[in-house]
């Protein structure tokens, strides 16, 4: 259950730091930090580098990520930006431009 | 529904804007300037640093700003306000602390400092009339016939023009002072 969310139609203009679960269904621009979950969803966008315990990518997302634990990019994902987590997925039908990192 | 409801949530802290055209939940901390067209709800942990916008704004947590509700401000037991209050309706439970000017009534959308201080001027707030436009064009003349309360506005700047307005009684020696300088003009 995350606890916190930006919703469709919401814009953050700035930095949001967390230490709870963090959903993205609008728009964030600037920095994500979270120590738990975040959560990309389809029809959000993220321009901002995004650090996390893990992520979980199904919408559009520019910058970079480091995740503590793992980072997955679902299908119809568009990552533009360097990943580095100890294990990365990209799935099938996820578009990525970047450096992957799992040297955790 | 649930998919529009955004949430910033007790341990978030958002240092920036917010706006949006949903509606908005502060259980955490936003240091910048929340706009959003649906109703923003302060929960009671919630802490604002800057001005809030939106159709209806309850407030049970602390906001350090100005608060302009399009439909109405309901500011509940537990909420700590610094900051003016505009809306149609404000109300303002038991409880509540508020230390900034409230306005209610229609025709406030997007008021101004400078209409701010001129409705401090002109009425008390009681009356919620809007300030009438002599009191914007003339304020020489209000000088003459208010003499102190003029003079406490030039010097007295924000701080008095965020308390509600003085009554009317002139102090002698600033009306004086005030006079003796329109003359040597």
């Amino acid at each position: 259950m995350a606890s916190t969310v930006i919703g469709a139609g919401i814009t953050v203009e700035g930095e949001i730091t967390t230490d709870e679960d963090v959903v993205v269904s609008g728009t964030v621009r600037g920095k994500l930090s979270a120590k738990e979950a975040v959560t990309i969803e389809h029809g959000a966008t993220v321009e901002a580098d995004v650090t996390g315990g893990s992520l979980v990518v199904a919408g559009s997302l520019t910058g970079n990520v480091v995740a503590n634990e793992r980072v997955d990019l679902q299908q119809g994902a568009r990552v533009i930006g360097n990943v580095k987590a100890a294990r990365v997925t990209i799935a099938d039908g996820a578009q990525f431009k970047g450096n992957v990192d799992m040297d955790v | 529904m649930a998919n529009n409801a955004s949430v910033i949530g007790r341990t978030t802290k958002v240092r920036g804007r917010v706006t949006g055209a949903v509606d908005l939940h502060v259980e955490g901390f936003v240091d910048g300037e929340i706009a959003v067209s649906g109703d923003v709800t302060v929960d009671a942990h919630g802490l604002v640093g800057a001005s809030v916008q939106g159709r209806r704004l309850v407030v049970r947590g602390a906001v350090k700003g100005d608060l302009l509700g399009e439909e109405a401000v309901v500011l509940e037991d537990g909420a700590r306000v610094v900051g003016d209050v505009r809306a149609p309706r404000v109300a303002i439970a038991s409880g509540a602390l508020v230390r900034g000017y409230v306005e209610t009534g229609e025709g406030n959308g997007a008021p101004s400092r400078a209409s701010r201080g001129e409705a401090a001027r002109s009425a008390p707030q009681v009356r919620a009339a809007p300030p009438p436009p002599k009191a914007a064009a003339k304020p020489a003349a209000a000088v003459h016939v208010a003499g102190g309360g003029g003079s406490s506005n030039n010097s007295g700047g924000r701080a008095a023009a965020r308390r509600p307005p003085p009554p009317v009684v002139p102090a002698l020696k600033k009306a004086k002072g005030q006079i003796a300088k329109k003359k040597e003009r």
